[in-house]
């Protein structure tokens, strides 16, 4: 009985030392005076070096947290219990959580830097006239490739991917807005199309290209392009960027017909306690070095034009992340199409799914 | 122990090989400076002295330290409480049904137990945090504490009780003199694996954190759409390192103290 009480009380003992020392570490973040700032992120979304520096200019303290997606960030959030000031949906979400109320609409005067962000990015469909939303990074969908296993082949139109010597090559995204838009783009349909006579012509386009298409998967395409294991890929331009950055064999492009225009923003829940605070750290995000910095640390494109001037030209003058105007004109943000319309997608893409052999 | 030939031994170690290796295989490219996982340039230790300058991912570990202790802690002394109240029970009928509640909760999947805390929690008002993810730890824990207390009461000779009310010892005496010491080895057992499925409970802490608490399995959960960075390997390097001296430090204690006690087979 002894020994075990003593080693209760060692437990105890050890738990308020590494409190101790857990509240030594997060103090040292700076005075806690003017409150705190709770930031929910997606994992690796910021450069840390400015969340301390964020709090050595305003005194506010910043508690981070992160998630990995939309729909478990808007379940914490709709369910209460939690009190975060900022958090960073993805376009469709922006639209979810403000018919569902979840957000605060924004006070643009309150944002000096608000005018450093393109024009080209702000008043789009998903959230018009940017009442909850401030965009924080976007990005293209695109092929990914790696030329040294191909012979050469280059990709320039979506049309490339039925080339009969890529067989058993493409990875495709298993997200059915994704794959069923690469049918859509490549027969210059609108990403965004309810005709079912379109989407019919394009699910039909998809099957024929299943002898080319080595596997349907999520995020492990990464490692797998990376690895050299596979050649050819549809991916997301932040993903294809964190390829490249190990290794640079491969390329990326965005196919001439066009394709999807995603956001992630900075939007403002209903949660938050420190509204204040929460302009703040906006304001401080949107600063044009700030915004360089951050962009140069996570390698996403940034919405914000001020910030190129801070970084470096290649980076910016890369017309694989910094598509041109004319590019960008074929570029479409996804417009939320009702569920009937979604479950229409899911099941064409059940569908193309199926066919494969 | 009877000496084992040679072909159970390579298939010992086959099987240990195919469990260890990945883990081997985690901690090695920990040292590597190429930065990913695929090839290995040459040995750095900067992985390491990134991971220590990460106050935040420190800060994470340690929170789940913390939560892992208190939760075994307060979840062996309920644990026990019941595993006792179970075994004393008069009625049959009363002891299986209660047994079989015990059962259900460990059988039962994380994720709804996760879901239902979550809004157990946000009805009666609890902030999601350190406090929720501590409750929740502790409920779960409880019933693997049962279940590993039990069998040890079971196995005690109710004459030991008996003898001890004979020789004179009050109620409490019978508790902390003879019950408690005979099922030592139960309430350490107990102990360690709710301190494990605490350290490494990804479901029900996914839904239970909130407000900046986080802790280790939820926070590496995170990073999957970015990539999860080779300090994440360090620190699995370093858990694993502690973990096998924790081992080791209790097998040798265990061997020394259980040398006296020839009478009792565990």
């Amino acid at each position: 009985m002894k020994e075990i009480l003593r080693v209760a009380a060692l437990i105890v003992t050890v738990s308020v030392v590494l409190w101790f020392i857990n509240s030594k570490l997060n103090a040292s973040g700076g005075p806690s005076a003017k409150g705190t700032l709770t930031v929910y992120n997606w994992g690796e979304f910021i450069d840390p070096d400015l969340l301390k520096q964020f709090e050595k200019e305003t005194g506010i303290k910043v508690i981070y947290e992160t998630f990995d997606t939309n729909e478990g960030m808007m379940a914490k959030i709709e369910q209460g219990g939690t009190s975060y000031d900022i958090t960073m949906p993805s376009e469709y979400m922006v639209e979810m959580m403000a018919e569902k109320d979840l957000l605060l609409p924004i006070n643009h005067n309150k944002l000096s830097n608000f005018k450093n962000i393109d024009p080209y990015f702000l008043d789009l469909p998903f959230d018009p006239g940017n009442t909850y939303s401030i965009p924080y990074f976007w990005g293209t969908v695109g092929i990914a490739f790696n030329p040294t296993l191909l012979e050469g082949q280059t990709f320039e139109s979506w049309d490339n991917l039925w080339d009969p010597s890529l067989k058993q090559a493409v990875i495709l995204v298993d997200s059915a807005r994704e794959t069923i838009g690469m049918g859509l783009n490549s027969l210059d349909y609108s990403l965004n199309t309810t005709d079912l006579d379109q989407l019919r012509k394009a699910t039909d386009k998809l099957k024929t290209l299943s002898p080319n298409v080595k596997a349907v998967i999520g995020d492990e395409v990464t490692q797998l392009m990376v690895n050299g294991e596979a050649a050819v890929s549809l991916t997301w331009s932040g993903q294809a960027a964190d390829m490249m950055s190990e290794n640079e064999d491969i390329d990326y492009i965005v196919p001439k017909e066009g394709s999807n225009l995603w956001f992630d923003n900075i939007v403002i829940p209903r949660t938050a306690k420190n509204i204040e605070g929460a302009y703040a750290f906006i304001n401080f995000m949107l600063d044009a070095k700030m915004a360089a910095q951050n962009a140069d640390y996570v390698g996403y494109s940034t919405p914000n034009l001020a910030a190129l001037d801070f970084m470096d030209p290649e980076v910016t003058s890369d017309e694989r992340f910094y598509p041109d105007e004319e590019a960008r004109n074929h570029l479409e943000v996804y417009k939320n199409l009702g569920l009937e319309m979604l479950g229409h997608y899911n099941e064409l893409f059940l569908e193309f799914k199926m066919d494969m052999k | 122990m009877e000496k084992l030939s040679k072909l159970p031994k390579l298939y010992l170690s086959v099987v240990f090989i195919i469990l260890y290796a990945p883990i081997f295989y985690l901690i090695f490219y920990s040292f590597n400076s190429g930065g990913g996982m695929s090839n290995f340039e040459s040995f750095t230790l900067e992985h390491y002295t990134a991971l220590f300058e990460d106050t935040r991912l420190i800060s994470i570990l340690i929170n789940t330290i913390i939560v892992a202790l208190l939760s075994a802690l307060v979840s062996t002394a309920i644990g026990v409480l019941g595993a006792l109240a179970i075994m004393f029970m008069r009625n049959r009928a009363m002891r299986n049904a209660v047994l079989s509640l015990n059962t259900i909760l460990i059988v039962s999947p994380d994720v709804i137990i996760g879901a239902s805390f979550l809004i157990l929690f946000t009805l009666i008002g609890v902030k999601l945090g350190f406090a929720s993810v501590l409750i929740s730890h502790i409920a779960f824990s409880i019933p693997i504490v049962v279940i590993m207390v039990l069998p040890k009461l079971q196995e005690m000779s109710p004459s030991l009780i008996d003898a001890a009310l004979d020789l004179g010892a009050t109620k409490r005496d019978v508790l902390t003199r003879v019950i408690i010491p005979f099922i030592k080895p139960g309430i350490f057992a107990g102990f360690f694996l709710a301190l494990t499925y605490s350290l490494d409970d990804f479901a029900v802490t996914f839904f239970v954190t909130g407000n900046g608490f986080s802790t280790l399995s939820v926070e590496i959960y995170s990073m999957a759409r970015t990539g999860v960075t080779l300090t994440i390997n360090a620190l699995s390097g370093l858990i694993f390192f502690v973990t096998i001296t924790l081992v080791l430090g209790y097998y040798a204690i265990s061997r020394k103290t259980k040398a006296p006690h020839t009478g009792v087979k565990k």
